[in-house]
């Protein structure tokens, strides 16, 4: 466990990412479900689970939750999504002929997998989405874009990542959906939490 | 009738916050708030509002505002004013222009009563980035009203001592990590060294440095993690941001030291052009410093 500031504690695990971050989206559930005094935020990312506390946080049962995250994470069960999309992304061509399929193969494949939501950051609402086989992990952009098309499903390295709203980035845009990601008039606003699984329609 | 603030002038950059939203990291969410929030309790106190009570914080440029019905008001944080640290009443129809000294960069304007906007996530704090929350989600415009709450209790007589940053170069004390060692020995100890300049490009996400580079940082291969309060990101060309209250949830640059929270509102002072220096600490003193300044918060010794 690394500290972060005298108000935060970074727990980190090694290994293979997703199975590091399913212990960080465990982590941070139990934290949260506990709520002790002075706790203010859990969040899970790639391989770590930040944890804020305020004045009287008590963060010594911080150590033995990484050394031991439980395996059933309390909290509301994971939701299960299906994505309707167009595939219409402006590198849909150049992701297939990277990944030696036609655009049709390629998109074969990707619907049908299954997804599971790992993290969301970057601004509210945007999915971290593991599940994709390693021929599909692919390089950012080199250039990003100034503005990518609100609602993009779009690749990089082993995430699937959905855009809520139109901003840069550098990620290689598959299709895009009219699913509202982030909408506060929604109960919850969030349409995706981690842990949550999708799969992708076309 | 309902009273309120009319915005004749808005200033550059004048947004509602409160003492934020944490707790939507895990969606996403910036916690936003007061980037001063010293200054944001203590003008609230002023006033006789809660601490965490909305308000407006202001940025390089004084905003005028007109009243609508009777209004108390306190300025205070940095080079601002009219009379920083006091209470002023405003009558129906009076204005008050906001002056901006030498080196204003901050300040917060508390109203007696509260800024009255719909809580949204748990907070009246304005999201910039994602535009929600505060005043319909942006920066106040000319010709914007805002409403004023119903009053908590008494405003405080006298005045407060303003917290403004020193005259000389600034000091910033700092803890190392989270990834101090991802940095060479050389890198390490320039950066502890060496006089940083605060550059205009800065916002509520994180305050820009710029000196010497600690040289190239391989960032590729790091995995996006969270962000805490204060945390000092090195840029793949080598140079400093610190992480304030409406950073992104999550980033991948690696964090060489972490502002001590004691001294993020004095960070939030300082003007562009200023330098700043990271003076090295333990946690403990972190600690420390956060509860005295807590405890003074509570007990309004800063009177």
């Amino acid at each position: 466990m690394r500290q972060a500031g005298e108000r935060a504690w970074l727990l980190e695990w090694a290994g293979d990412e997703s199975a590091a971050n399913a212990k960080a989206r465990a982590a941070a559930a139990a934290v949260r479900a506990a709520a002790a005094p002075g706790f203010l935020d859990a969040v899970p990312s790639a391989r770590t689970c930040l944890v804020l506390g305020g004045p009287g946080f008590d963060a010594s049962p911080l150590a033995a939750l990484e050394a031991d995250p439980p395996a059933a994470p309390p909290g509301p069960a994971p939701r299960a999504h299906e994505i309707r999309f167009t595939p219409d992304g402006a590198d849909l061509d150049e992701i297939a002929s990277r990944c030696g399929l036609t655009p049709e193969g390629f998109l074969r494949a990707f619907t049908g997998l299954a997804y599971t939501v790992g993290f969301l950051g970057f601004t509210p609402g945007f999915a971290y989405l593991y599940g994709l086989p390693l021929a599909f992990h692919l390089p950012r952009r080199p250039a990003p874009r100034l503005a990518v098309p609100a609602g993009s499903i779009a690749l990089a390295g082993p995430y699937v990542g959905i855009y809520p709203g139109a901003t840069p980035g550098g990620w290689n845009l598959v299709g895009t959906t009219a699913r509202r990601l982030f909408d506060l008039r929604g109960a919850p606003p969030f349409l995706f939490s981690p842990g949550d699984t999708v799969r992708f329609t076309a | 009738m309902t009273r309120g603030l009319f915005v004749v002038e808005p200033g550059v950059l004048s947004t509602v916050q409160d003492l934020g939203r944490p707790g939507w990291g895990a969606w996403g969410v910036p916690a936003s708030g007061a980037l001063d929030e010293e200054a944001l309790r203590l003008a609230n106190r002023l006033v006789g509002n809660p601490p965490g009570a909305a308000a407006l914080e202001v940025t390089l440029q004084g905003p005028v505002f007109k009243a609508v019905g009777d209004a108390l008001l306190a300025v205070v944080g940095g080079a601002f004013g009219p009379a920083p640290g006091e209470v002023m009443p405003i009558h129906d129809g009076g204005t008050l222009a906001l002056t901006a000294g030498p080196g204003a960069v901050r300040a917060v304007v508390a109203v007696a009563g509260g800024i009255d906007v719909p809580q949204v996530l748990g907070s009246r704090s304005t999201c910039v980035s994602a535009r929600f929350g505060g005043f319909q989600g942006r920066r106040l415009q000319k010709g914007d009203v805002l409403s004023i709450g119903e009053p908590f209790g008494a405003p405080l007589p006298g005045r407060a001592n303003v917290p403004r940053p020193p005259a000389g170069d600034v000091t910033l004390r700092a803890m190392p990590g989270p990834q101090e060692d991802l940095f060479d020995p050389e890198a390490r100890a320039a950066f502890w060294a060496a006089a940083w300049r605060v550059l205009p490009e800065s916002n509520r996400m994180g305050i820009r440095l710029r000196g010497e580079s600690l040289g190239f940082v391989e960032t590729s291969a790091l995995p996006s993690e969270g962000t805490a309060p204060g945390a000092v990101q090195i840029t793949a060309e080598g140079q400093p941001i610190v992480l304030l209250a409406e950073r992104p949830t999550t980033g991948g640059y690696p964090k060489i030291a972490t502002v001590a929270s004691a001294d993020l509102g004095l960070l939030a002072r300082t003007a562009p052009g200023r330098i700043v220096r990271f003076e090295r600490i333990p946690v403990d003193e972190a600690r420390r410093l956060l509860a005295e300044r807590e405890a003074s918060d509570r007990a309004g010794s800063a009177r």
